[in-house]
């Protein structure tokens, strides 16, 4: 089985899939059959994707694998190259987890349940796509591709302002992914050798000037989707206006791309140019999270709040990135991965009270926990998952920026110093917001004016079923951080030192000076 | 033996299991968990029984001398960074794991007749299990990572537990405050923890201290940094141990039911800041700054404490500004080094105050039958009075606890109090003095306490005071909260006066509580009379069993021989005069009515506000913090609007779309638009890709 093309056949086959459903002979009965159709495709694509993982490949590795190679339109010298590696794997199961269950929480629609089903899948095989292909073009291409799913899902079904805020969205990234397009082509006419594959790419060596500017063309099409301050203002009103299922692909994938784009092209192929920007990322990194979670604090519009929530969360990400540790870099990956189950989840959340309440304004909310007991108790859990509680994943994904950037030997003290400081104040903004959230939303006395003409209705055994299943890998991280940090530490320990080798200061030190805390002592003790 | 090492995990474990178990019954089954009442409840108490035996068999084996046993796995890794997470049982551990499982027990026993109507029952009983294995996993903890973490659960769990009747905003305000200060004094604990690996490289109290010692002598750290970390972790004790100046959540948290107040207020949550100065006493110990800091933070607050509980009326939060102060005793014996007095006064408080607590949700039980379910009633002791003729388990076992906390021998709180008075003498008389003056304080405002809802003649029935308090209440809830901040409708007061007169109460007299409730009390009472022996100062078995770690066995041996019987007889002497003359005030002021308390507080009006409202600390922070925030906040979020995304929308791509490109949205064609941009880039690849 080594050879079966896995990772093409994972990406193809929702598409495939999709394209039947607009056949004419697809049966459909008010779209009660077309949900259970996209339920199984997506159920058995991940199923591919866990299994072809699983017995494919392999944690030690720290390089590509699963890599498939096939000519594409050879004039271009376009291929279809597909692979992953430790930052990309997790990313995948994630996109596969996500999606299956954004199919799930879709249930309820009603509205052209045929065309929602036909993009849902389209986007499930373009977001593999754009975490596995291995080649610059077909990278460009499956990022616009699967901007076009996102926009009319957006824009058909989504709040009142849909067609703005799909506009917004799409002007915004298209603008956003020419830079992508310019840099790349740039990064594959440089040199002697016209290649557009990705590995090749990194490999060439280019002049420092060249390298910041590319460098900073992709963290402008990068921050656009991460989003990094001030290029986030699509965010607010893109998931504003979305339905529940398109929110948890939003937060829950779209968000990471930007972020994997980051660690793969701006850090794994600009290294130099990296050592100048870790700096203003560092710095950017902090607005997010601070601005994000004021703002977030301000904002009486529900959808709002968490859309700027996400905004803040990805601050982290960016400070991982740009610490030169390996356990920043860990901790960025993880906080992606733990971002997307967490944001997902309470993106659910807000669109399974707002199905009940009709109302995203808090001031119009209140005193609902009464009536729906396990709806409260979800939105709990999810918000203090979403606060960094320990026992669950974003806290050790918070927690190991935090030790990693407090020991990264990259930065003089003082700027540490005021950074983590500054992030720190992020943790006491965050249950601010959070639990004031929850205070208006549930607490109190019933808020008859709401419950006088709609039907509070407690959680029903789907909605519960999807909670649990993002519950589960939040807390079982958590709990047990390394179940998911051995997956991709290979990968990251090799970027790091690839970093840390372009930083003249540290390329000296290959290891970060820390006196590490040595299980081997504590194990002597106990004998004692 | 070894084999309740190898097992010592299942202390925490057990009640977790038992707390998960009911959760997932309620999440999937509530309708039937929630009819299984005694069942749920039988559980978790006995999980928790099983927890208690191998805790007190841990005790044993380590009083009989076993080695401290710890066993770690490994938890992170990233490189060459290892984290690892385990337990470790040592003295201090033996000890905590005991008080706080036998104090959860006897709570969850009495929980059984406090929450016996409330529909929450089950779900109580569940938090409560949560709660207990946090704190164990706390106590046992080998490491700072560790620590942080399960100082955040309970945390949570406290948050949980203050907002358990989530349909009272005082009780949802009082939650997100709790959650919120102790945030702050987390900020602190995880700054501190990080500039602490970042100077030694560890996260071991122990490797920690030394690393750091050697580290500030050589010179290669500056002792400012030193001092500095050590204030930050300290901060964390500050807010959970409610420590000025973040003690502010406490008394709101008395919004919880009353079994909580006893278990996590008094006995065992708070009481894990000190907890954490003693673990971290290695790192302390070694910063004289950080050691003063932490003495005179402890004084002030006790004295702080004492001077608001003088002037409160309900009974709650009288006895919560009592735990604080008496929290700040223990703080300032840690800070002046007396580390086996402050873990000694934890325990004794521990027992004693957890009895007050539950003392007094026996009595808020008993006038609820009186005044209905309203806590401005049914709380306040201006209604109570008289009740130990009608409660005398709980008039008994209240009046051993007052004793107790007022240090009269040979009751516990005496000998604990007198060696922590004792230790500061000897380093800085002005903190004994401060200490000497706060236990006369306490004496007063605890038999204060005492006489007003135990002796005289019953007042819950006068009509015209209850209308007083209700209309203050009510009030006050307005006046401090905007009716904005809810929710239309939600503070409709005419419907707050209406439901309050429907749930009137049914009986002319309080009654004494079920047996479930006054069992537990007289349990407790025996630890709150006797405990204090084993630390008496001729024959002190606590401190050769708890004794700072840098110490060995022997200098304690030298230190033990040297009692002094003249040196007790003046320092026990004089805090007992004091603690005397506040009883007798007391007594004139509310047992005999000698002396009208009235006249006196309007003679000294400013100091009398000044109590009555706390110092003002809430309204100054309301004004600077919350309104501040807020104000923040809202102008961030202007500008994000005006200026980020304004620029964006002025942006030259964006007037296309407003001028030309709005007719397509407005017809529906904006599908048709994207497809032109989509086709216009895909067009620029080909042509890029060609050339």
């Amino acid at each position: 089985m080594a050879n079966f093309p896995w990772l093409t056949t994972i990406i193809l086959f929702p598409i495939v899939a999709a394209l039947l459903i607009p056949l004419p002979f697809f049966p459909d009965k008010d779209g009660r059959t077309v949900r259970w159709y996209a339920l199984a495709v997506g159920l058995i694509d991940f199923a591919l994707i866990v299994y072809a993982f699983y017995t494919q490949y392999d944690f030690d590795q720290s390089g590509l694998q699963l890599v498939e190679s096939y000519s594409w339109i050879p004039q271009l010298d376009l291929k279809w190259s597909v692979g992953a590696d430790g930052v990309s794997m997790p990313l995948i199961i994630l996109t596969g987890f996500i999606t299956t269950l954004a199919i799930l929480a879709a249930w309820p629609v009603t509205l052209k349940p045929k065309l929602f089903y036909f993009l849902m899948l389209a986007m499930y095989g373009g977001q593999i796509a754009v975490f596995a292909v291995q080649d610059m073009l077909v990278f460009f291409l499956a990022w616009e591709l699967e901007l076009v799913p996102v926009y009319f899902l957006l824009s058909i079904w989504g709040g009142k302002k849909r067609q703005y805020a799909a506009t917004k969205f799409i002007l915004y990234t298209a603008g956003g992914s020419l830079f992508i397009l310019v840099a790349a082509l740039m990064m594959a006419f440089y040199g002697d050798t016209v290649t557009f594959d990705m590995r090749a790419i990194a490999d060439k060596d280019y002049a420092l000037n060249f390298q910041l500017w590319v460098y900073a063309g992709f963290l402008i099409s990068y921050g656009v989707k991460l989003p990094i301050f001030p290029l986030h203002t699509w965010l607010p009103d893109a998931h504003g206006e979305a339905t529940a299922p398109v929110h948890m692909l939003l937060a829950g994938i779209l968000l990471k791309m930007g972020g994997y784009a980051l660690i793969r092209m701006n850090a794994g192929m600009l290294p130099d140019a990296h050592a100048y920007f870790a700096p203003v990322l560092v710095i950017l990194g902090i607005v997010n999270i601070i601005y994000a979670a004021l703002t977030s604090f301000a904002q009486r519009n529900l959808k709002r709040k968490i859309a700027y929530s996400s905004i803040s969360h990805m601050g982290f990400v960016l400070i991982g990135i740009a610490s030169f540790t390996d356990l920043g870099l860990s901790g960025a990956v993880l906080q992606m991965v733990s971002h997307g189950l967490i944001g997902a989840s309470l993106f659910f959340l807000v669109g399974a009270t707002y199905d009940r309440t009709h109302t995203l304004m808090l001031d119009e909310m209140g005193g609902v926990g009464q009536k729906m007991g396990k709806i409260f108790a979800m939105f709990t859990t999810c918000s203090l998952a979403s606060l960094a509680l320990p026992g669950m994943s974003g806290f050790v994904a918070e927690l190991m920026v935090f030790v990693g950037f407090s020991n990264s030997d990259a930065y003089n003290p003082t700027f540490k110093l005021i950074v983590v400081l500054l992030m720190a104040v992020g943790v006491i903004l965050t249950p601010i917001y959070l639990l004031s959230m929850l205070r208006e939303i549930f607490y109190g006395a019933e808020n008859k004016q709401l419950t006088s003409h709609e039907a509070l209705v407690d959680a029903e055994p789907r909605e519960v079923f999807i909670i649990a299943c993002l519950l589960v890998p939040i807390i079982g991280i958590g709990l047990y951080p390394k179940l998911l940090t051995q997956v991709y530490d290979s990968t990251t320990l090799q970027l790091t030192a690839r970093l840390r080798d372009s930083v003249p200061a540290l390329a000296s030190r290959r290891q970060v000076p820390t006196v590490s805390f040595q299980a081997p002592e504590l194990s002597a003790r106990q004998q004692g | 033996m070894e084999a309740i090492y190898q097992y010592a995990w299942l202390i925490p474990v057990l009640p977790l299991v038992g707390a998960m178990l009911v959760g997932l019954g309620l999440i999937s089954l509530n309708r039937a968990t929630n009819h299984l009442r005694s069942l749920n409840a039988v559980l978790i108490i006995s999980l928790l029984g099983i927890s208690m035996g191998l805790s007190l068999a841990l005790l044993w084996s380590q009083i009989q001398g076993h080695a401290p046993y710890t066993r770690t796995l490994e938890w992170a890794a990233a490189g060459n960074f290892h984290l690892s997470m385990g337990y470790t049982i040592d003295h201090l551990t033996a000890l905590m794991l005991a008080i706080v499982t036998t104090v959860a027990l006897l709570v969850m026993v009495y929980t059984d007749g406090y929450m016996a109507h409330d529909p929450g029952y089950v779900r109580f009983y569940a938090y409560l299990s949560l709660f207990s294995s946090s704190m164990l996993g706390l106590v046992v903890s080998p490491n700072l990572v560790q620590i942080y973490i399960f100082w955040e659960l309970v945390g949570m769990c406290s948050y949980l537990l203050v907002g358990f009747w989530y349909d009272r905003k005082a009780a949802a305000d009082a939650a997100q405050k709790a959650f919120v200060v102790n945030r702050v004094g987390d900020f602190g604990l995880l700054l501190g923890i990080l500039g602490l690996y970042w100077a030694t490289g560890s996260f071991e109290f122990e490797v920690i201290g030394d690393r750091l010692q050697s580290l500030v002598q050589s010179g290669a750290l500056a002792s400012g940094f030193a001092v500095l970390f050590a204030v930050l972790v300290f901060l964390g004790p500050v807010a959970k141990s409610a420590q000025f100046p973040l003690h502010v959540w406490l008394p709101d948290a008395m919004e919880g039911p009353t079994p909580i107040s006893a278990l996590i207020h008094a006995a065992t949550m708070v009481a894990a800041g000190v907890f954490l100065i003693a673990r971290m006493y290695p790192v302390f110990e070694d910063v004289p700054a950080a050691m003063n800091v932490i003495a005179f933070t402890g004084a002030f607050t006790a004295f702080l404490g004492a001077t608001i509980a003088i002037t409160q009326n309900d009974i709650k939060k009288g006895l919560a500004y009592s735990t604080i102060s008496q929290l700040g005793y223990m703080v300032m014996a840690m800070g002046v080094g007396a580390y086996t007095a402050g873990l000694f006064h934890l325990m004794t408080h521990a027992y004693f105050k957890a009895m007050l607590f539950l003392c007094s949700g026996s009595v808020i039980h008993g006038m609820e039958s009186v005044v209905g379910h309203d806590p401005a009633l049914a709380q306040n002791m201006q209604l109570m009075g008289g009740l130990r003729k009608y409660m005398p388990a709980t008039a008994i076992t209240f009046l051993i606890g007052t004793l107790a906390i007022s240090g009269i021998p040979p009751f516990a709180g005496f000998w604990s109090k007198d060696e922590i008075l004792g230790s500061t003498f000897a380093v800085n008389p002005v903190l004994w003095g401060v200490g000497w003056l706060t236990a006369g304080i306490t004496a007063f405002y605890m038999f204060r306490m005492y006489f007003l809802t135990f002796e005289g003649k019953f007042r819950g029935n006068e009509i015209s005071i209850r209308h007083q308090l209700k209309a203050a209440a009510h009030g006050l809830t307005e006046e401090l909260e905007p009716a904005t901040a809810f929710g239309p409708g939600a503070m409709d007061k005419r419907e707050l006066a209406a439901t309050a007169h429907k749930t009137h109460g049914h009986s002319e007299h309080p009654h004494e509580s079920p047996w479930t409730m006054t069992l537990p009390l007289v349990l407790l009472a025996i630890p709150s009379v006797l405990i204090g022996f084993v630390g008496t100062p001729f024959a002190n078995y606590f401190e050769a069993f708890i004794y700072p770690p840098g110490e060995t066995v022997m200098e304690l041996a030298s230190q033990a021989e040297s009692f002094d019987l003249k040196e007790f007889l003046i320092m026990g002497g004089s805090s007992v005069g004091i603690a005397l003359i506040g009883i007798t005030l007391a007594s004139l002021m509310y047992l005999g009515h000698t002396i009208n308390p009235a006249a006196i507080a309007a003679k000294i009006e400013p100091l009398y506000q000044l109590s009555l409202h706390k110092w003002y600390f809430d309204e100054i922070y309301h004004q600077v913090f919350v309104l501040g925030i807020r104000r923040l906040a809202r102008q961030v979020m202007e500008v994000d609007f005006r200026v980020v995304d304004g620029a964006v929308n002025l942006t030259g791509f964006f007037t296309l779309v407003s001028g030309e490109g709005l007719k397509y949205i407005e017809n529906g064609r904006a599908q048709f638009y994207a497809l032109i941009v989509f086709g216009a880039v895909l067009a620029l690849v080909i042509v890029f890709g060609v050339t």
